[in-house]
C-alpha cells in the first residue's frame, strides 16, 4: 500500500463530506473534512495538503479566497473547485486564480475520483482508481 | 488544452490565420473538410452544407427549416470532434454554438477592408466601389443569418473573447496574440467545461435527429439526460411524447429522455374553430 | 415522464378566474344600480325650464291683450259719452235762445233727437259699460226733457204771449231737467276717464312685474341647471383624479335619478374595468419577470440538494453490500431529506408565481418582508450579498394584498441587489412612519446611488437605467401603482456614491380583520407543483 494522499475537503453541506470521505479513501486518499471555511483555513495554515477540494459559495468565506490562500501558502497543492453555481465566468475566474480543475454540482463520486487521480498523477503519485469501481466506473 | 474558434469576415484571410495558429500551437485544424465527411456519413449533399453556412434564407433560397437541419448536422459533427482538445476550428460557425464553454477561445478576425473588397471584386469581376457597397450588404446578411439560426449577432464584438483587426495587425502578430491567449489559464479545459461541451454535442445530435419530425422542438441535455419541449394539441400529447422519446433514445449517449408538452393553444383554438 | 406543463395552465388560471367572475358580478351590480334609477335627463330639465319661461311670457301677453281690449272699449265709450254730452249741451244752448228770444226750439229738439240717436245707436257699448239698466237712467231723462221742450213749444204756440204762471213753471222744470241731464253726463264722463287711467296703470304694472318674474324664473332655471351640471362635472373631475391616483373603485350612484352623466359614469366604469384588467395583466407579467430573475438563483441552489442526492445514491449503489443496515438507513434518510429540501427551494417560487386573486387582509409587514427576502435568498446568496431585516416591535398591521405587496418589496429588493456591488449589504427596515397611522418600509442599498437628474423620472413607465434586454422600466411604475391602490406611496432618496433608500409608506389597518372570505386554495395543484 503506497503512502496515502492527503486531501482536504471543504463544503458547507455536511452530506458531501460524509459521502466523499469513504469514497475517496477507497482510492487511497486520507481525507480531512471541513464544513467551516475558517477552520479549514486555520488547518491549511499549519499543514500542507496535496489536494484541496473546496466548495465556492459558502457563508463568510468564499471558495475563491480559499483557492487564493492555498496557492499562496502551498504553491504545490492542487485545488479542485466544486460548486452548484457553475457559470462560465466563475469557471474562468477559478482557472485564472490557479485552480487545478472545476467541477459543477451535481457530480458523481467517480467524477471527483477521476479528477483527483489526475491531480495525483500530476503530483507524481499513482492512485488505484480502479479500486473504487468494481463495475468499471 | 483548449479550443480556438475563429470567425472572420473574409473567408480566405480567416483561413490563413487559422492555419498559422494551428501550426504554431501544434493543434489540429477543424475546417470545411469536415463537411465532406458529414455529407458522406449522413447522406447529405455537400454543396448544400456549404450553402447553409454561407447563405441567408431568402425568397428563392433554401427553406429555413431545411437550412436549420443542415446546420444542426454540422454543429453535431463539429462539437463531436471538438471533444478531442487542442483544435482550431474555422469556417463551421463554431463561435456561435460554443457559447458558455469556458475553454473555447472565441476570436473574431476582421480582415483588412480594402483587401476584402479587392478579393470580392476579383471573385465577382466587379469595380472596387461596387464591391465596397456589396460588402456592406453582405455584413447585413450575416447579421440576419446569425440571428436567425443562432439568436446572436455575429458582428457584435461582445460575442467574442477577442477581436483582432488585420487592418492594424500583421497576420504573424495576430497569430502570436492568439497563441498567447490560448495559453492563458482562463481558457484551459476543466471537468466542468468539458461537460458543457459534451452536453452541447449530445443536444445537437438529438436535435439533428428530432428536428425533421418536430420542427418546433426545444431541448437541453445534461449527462445523458435529455429534456425536450414540444408543442402539442391535447389529444396528440401522449402519442407525440412517445414518438419523441423513442426517437431520442436511439441517439447514442442518451440514457434518459424527458418530454414536456407545451399545450399548443393556438392550434387548439384553430381546431375548435372548425 | 412529466405532467407538470399540461397541468399548469388550469392551476394558474383557476384562482384568477373565480376572482374575475366575482369582479364582473360586482361591476354588473353597480351598473344596474346606476341604470335602475328614474330618468331625469338634463335635456328634460332644460326643456322644462324654457317651457316655464315661455308659459310665463305667454300669460303676460294674454293679460296685456285683454287689458288693451278693455282700454279700447273704454276709449270708445268715452267718445260716445263725449258726443252725447256735446249734443245735450247744444240742445241746452238752443233751449236758452228759445227761452230768451223765442227762437230755435226746433234746433234744440233736433239736438235732443241727435243725442237720442247716439244713445240708441250705441246701445250695445253702453250696456257693456253701464250694465243693462242704463236705458232706465239715461233715456227716460232725455225723453222727459224732450217732452218738456215740446210742451213748452206747444204752450208758446197756443198762448202766443209771454208770461203766464204755467209757462213760468214749465221753464223752470226745463232748466232743471237740462241741468241734471248735463251734470249726469259729465259725471259719467269723468268716472269713465278715471277708469281708463286705472286700466292704463294696470297694464304698466303687468309689464313691470312680469318682467321681474321672468327674470326670477330664468335665474332659477340657470341656477338649477348650473348646480346640476357643475356639480357633476366637479364630481367627475374628482373621479378622474382618483383614477389617475390608481384607485379603481367603480363610480356608484350618488343621486336619486339618472341622466346623461349616468351614461358618462357607465362609460368611465367600463374604462376603469378595462384599466384594471390591463393593470392586472401588467402586474402579473411583471411578476413573471421577477420570477424569471429568481429562477437562475433557484436553479443553482437546487444543485446542492441534487448533489447530495447524487453522491448518496452513487455511494449506496457502489457499496451497498458492504454497508450496515444502519448506514443504509442513514443514507436513505439523507436522500429523503434532501429531496424535501429541493422541493422547498422551488415551492416558494412556484407559490409566488401562481396567479391568485387579489384579496385584502391585515398583514404583518415584518413577516411578509421575511418571506420576500426568503424568496430572493438564492439570488442574494448567488451574489454574496448580505441582507438585514430590522423591525420595530408591535407594529400595527396594514391592510393589503399580500401577493401584490410581496411583489412590490421583491422588486425593490431585486433593484437593490442590482445596485449593490458583489458582497455588498442591503438593509430592510420596518418602522412607524413619521405621520400617524402609517407604516414605513425602507429598502436601503449602499451602491453607487442614483444621480439627482434621473430621480424625478424614476417612477415613469419604461424608464430604465439597466441595459437593453435587462429591465423593462416598468418595475417601479407597476410598484407605484400597487402601492397607490393600497393608499400609500413610494419615495426615494439618494446621494451619489452613498446608495439609495426607497421608502414605501402604507396606511395601517383601521377596519377589524376580515375573516371568512377565503382565498381559493388548490390543494391538488399545490401538491403537484
Amino acid at each position: 500500500m503506497p503512502e496515502p494522499l492527503e486531501v482536504l475537503l471543504l463544503d458547507d453541506e455536511p452530506i458531501v463530506g460524509r459521502r466523499l470521505k469513504p469514497a475517496l479513501a477507497k482510492i487511497g486518499c486520507a481525507v480531512e473534512v471541513f464544513e467551516n471555511p475558517e477552520k479549514a483555513l486555520a488547518r491549511l495554515q499549519e499543514k500542507e495538503f496535496k489536494i484541496v477540494v473546496t466548495d465556492i459559495r459558502m457563508d463568510d468565506i468564499d471558495g475563491m479566497q480559499v483557492l487564493e490562500f492555498v496557492r499562496e501558502r502551498w504553491p504545490e497543492s492542487k485545488v479542485i473547485m466544486i460548486t452548484g453555481y457553475a457559470m462560465m465566468s466563475l469557471a474562468r475566474e477559478a482557472m485564472e486564480k490557479g485552480a487545478f480543475d472545476f467541477i459543477a454540482k451535481p457530480f458523481k463520486p467517480d467524477d471527483l475520483r477521476r479528477v483527483i487521480a489526475k491531480a495525483a498523477r500530476a503530483l507524481g503519485y499513482t492512485l488505484d482508481f480502479e479500486a473504487a469501481a468494481p463495475e468499471g466506473g | 488544452m483548449s479550443l480556438i474558434a475563429i470567425s472572420a469576415d473574409s473567408y480566405p484571410q480567416g483561413l490563413d490565420i487559422a492555419q498559422r495558429t494551428a501550426a504554431a500551437l501544434g493543434y489540429g485544424l477543424l475546417g470545411r473538410e469536415l463537411l465532406a465527411q458529414v455529407a458522406a456519413d449522413r447522406g447529405l449533399p455537400q454543396e448544400q452544407l456549404v450553402q447553409a453556412l454561407e447563405e441567408t434564407p431568402g425568397f428563392f433560397g433554401m427553406r429555413t427549416r431545411r437550412q436549420q437541419e443542415l446546420l444542426l448536422h454540422i454543429q453535431a459533427a463539429c462539437l463531436e470532434r471538438l471533444l478531442a482538445d487542442n483544435l482550431v476550428c474555422y469556417g463551421l460557425g463554431a463561435h456561435l454554438y460554443l457559447v458558455g464553454v469556458s475553454h473555447a477561445l472565441r476570436v473574431r478576425v476582421l480582415a483588412e477592408p480594402q483587401q476584402r473588397a479587392a478579393e470580392l471584386a476579383a471573385l465577382r469581376g466587379l469595380p472596387p466601389e461596387r464591391a465596397a457597397k456589396l460588402l456592406e450588404r453582405q455584413d447585413q446578411e450575416r447579421r440576419r443569418w446569425s440571428s436567425q439560426f443562432f439568436q446572436a449577432d455575429e458582428m457584435d464584438p461582445a460575442q467574442y473573447d477577442m477581436v483582432l483587426s488585420l487592418g492594424n495587425l500583421e497576420p504573424e502578430k495576430a497569430v502570436e496574440i492568439i497563441c498567447d491567449a490560448a495559453g492563458y489559464r482562463k481558457f484551459q479545459a476543466m471537468t466542468y467545461s468539458r461537460k458543457c461541451l459534451q452536453d452541447k454535442a449530445l443536444a445537437a445530435r438529438v436535435l439533428a435527429k428530432l428536428m425533421p419530425r418536430f420542427p418546433d422542438i426545444r431541448l437541453q441535455a445534461s449527462d445523458g439526460t435529455v429534456v425536450a419541449q414540444v408543442q402539442s394539441l391535447k389529444r396528440d400529447q401522449r402519442k407525440k411524447q412517445e414518438a419523441v422519446r423513442e426517437l431520442a433514445s436511439q441517439v447514442p449517449g442518451v440514457s434518459y429522455v424527458e418530454v414536456q408538452v407545451i399545450r399548443d393553444y393556438f392550434g387548439q383554438a384553430a381546431q375548435s374553430g372548425r | 415522464m412529466t405532467s407538470i406543463p399540461q397541468n399548469q395552465p388550469p392551476a394558474v388560471g383557476a384562482g384568477g378566474q373565480a376572482e374575475r367572475t366575482r369582479l364582473a358580478e360586482r361591476a354588473e351590480g353597480i351598473r344596474r344600480a346606476l341604470v335602475e334609477r328614474p330618468r331625469f335627463s338634463l335635456r328634460l330639465q332644460m326643456y322644462l325650464g324654457f317651457l316655464a319661461a315661455f308659459i310665463l311670457s305667454a300669460g303676460v301677453a294674454v293679460a296685456l291683450v285683454y287689458n288693451f281690449h278693455d282700454m279700447e272699449n273704454k276709449i270708445r265709450f268715452l267718445e260716445i259719452v263725449n258726443d252725447y254730452v256735446m249734443e245735450v249741451e247744444q240742445a241746452r244752448r238752443f233751449e236758452k235762445n228759445f227761452l230768451l228770444y223765442g227762437s230755435n226750439l226746433s234746433d234744440a229738439l233736433d239736438s235732443v233727437f241727435q243725442a237720442e240717436q247716439i244713445l240708441t245707436r250705441n246701445a250695445g257699448e253702453l250696456a257693456a259699460v253701464m250694465g243693462p239698466g242704463w236705458s232706465q237712467v239715461m233715456l227716460p231723462k232725455l225723453r222727459g226733457y224732450q217732452a218738456l221742450l215740446e210742451r213748452l213749444g206747444r204752450l208758446q204756440g197756443a198762448a202766443g204771449a209771454q208770461g203766464g204762471p204755467a209757462r213760468q213753471d214749465l221753464q223752470a222744470r226745463v232748466r232743471k231737467e237740462g241741468q241734471e241731464m248735463v251734470s249726469a253726463a259729465l259725471a259719467l264722463l269723468s268716472k269713465e276717464k278715471a277708469s281708463l287711467s286705472t286700466t292704463t296703470r294696470r297694464s304698466r304694472q303687468i309689464l313691470i312685474y312680469s318682467l321681474a318674474l321672468l327674470l326670477v324664473v330664468l335665474v332659477l332655471n340657470a341656477y338649477l341647471l348650473g348646480i346640476r351640471m357643475l356639480g357633476s362635472i366637479n364630481r367627475f373631475g374628482e373621479y378622474a383624479n382618483r383614477i389617475a391616483a390608481g384607485d379603481y373603485t367603480p363610480i356608484t350612484p350618488s343621486r336619486r335619478y339618472r341622466d346623461e352623466f349616468t351614461d358618462l359614469a357607465l362609460a368611465i366604469n367600463a374604462m376603469i374595468q378595462e384599466l384594471e384588467n390591463r393593470e392586472a395583466v401588467l402586474i402579473q407579467s411583471h411578476k413573471m419577470r421577477a420570477v424569471g430573475t429568481l429562477t437562475s438563483g433557484v436553479a443553482h441552489e437546487l444543485n446542492n440538494p441534487l448533489n447530495n442526492i447524487t453522491l448518496t445514491a452513487h455511494v449506496l449503489q457502489e457499496d451497498y453490500a458492504g454497508l450496515s443496515d444502519a448506514e443504509r438507513q442513514e443514507m436513505i434518510a439523507d436522500v429523503v431529506q434532501e429531496a424535501g429540501r429541493a422541493k422547498k427551494i422551488i415551492s416558494n417560487l412556484l407559490d409566488f408565481a401562481r396567479e391568485t386573486g387579489s384579496q385584502l387582509e391585515p398583514l404583518d409587514l415584518p413577516h411578509l418582508l421575511q418571506e420576500t427576502i426568503d424568496l430572493a435568498a438564492n439570488q442574494i446568496k448567488l451574489l454574496g450579498i448580505k441582507i438585514q431585516l430590522q423591525s420595530s416591535d408591535n407594529l400595527p398591521r396594514v391592510h393589503g394584498d399580500s401577493q401584490q405587496l410581496r411583489q412590490v418589496f421583491l422588486n425593490l429588493i431585486l433593484n437593490a441587489i442590482d445596485a449593490s456591488a458583489k458582497g455588498g449589504k442591503i438593509q430592510v427596515i420596518v418602522v412607524p412612519a413619521d405621520e400617524p397611522n402609517y407604516v414605513a418600509v425602507k429598502v436601503i442599498d449602499f451602491g453607487s446611488g442614483i444621480p439627482a437628474h434621473i430621480l424625478p423620472s424614476l417612477f415613469d413607465p419604461f424608464f430604465t437605467t439597466k441595459g437593453r434586454g435587462k429591465g423593462t422600466g416598468l418595475g417601479l411604475s407597476v410598484s407605484q401603482g400597487i402601492v397607490a391602490k393600497h393608499g400609500g406611496r413610494i419615495m426615494v432618496s439618494s446621494q451619489a456614491g452613498q446608495g439609495a433608500t426607497f421608502t414605501v409608506v402604507l396606511p395601517v389597518t383601521t377596519i377589524p380583520a376580515e375573516l371568512g372570505e377565503g382565498r381559493h386554495p388548490e390543494p391538488a395543484n399545490r401538491a403537484k407543483a
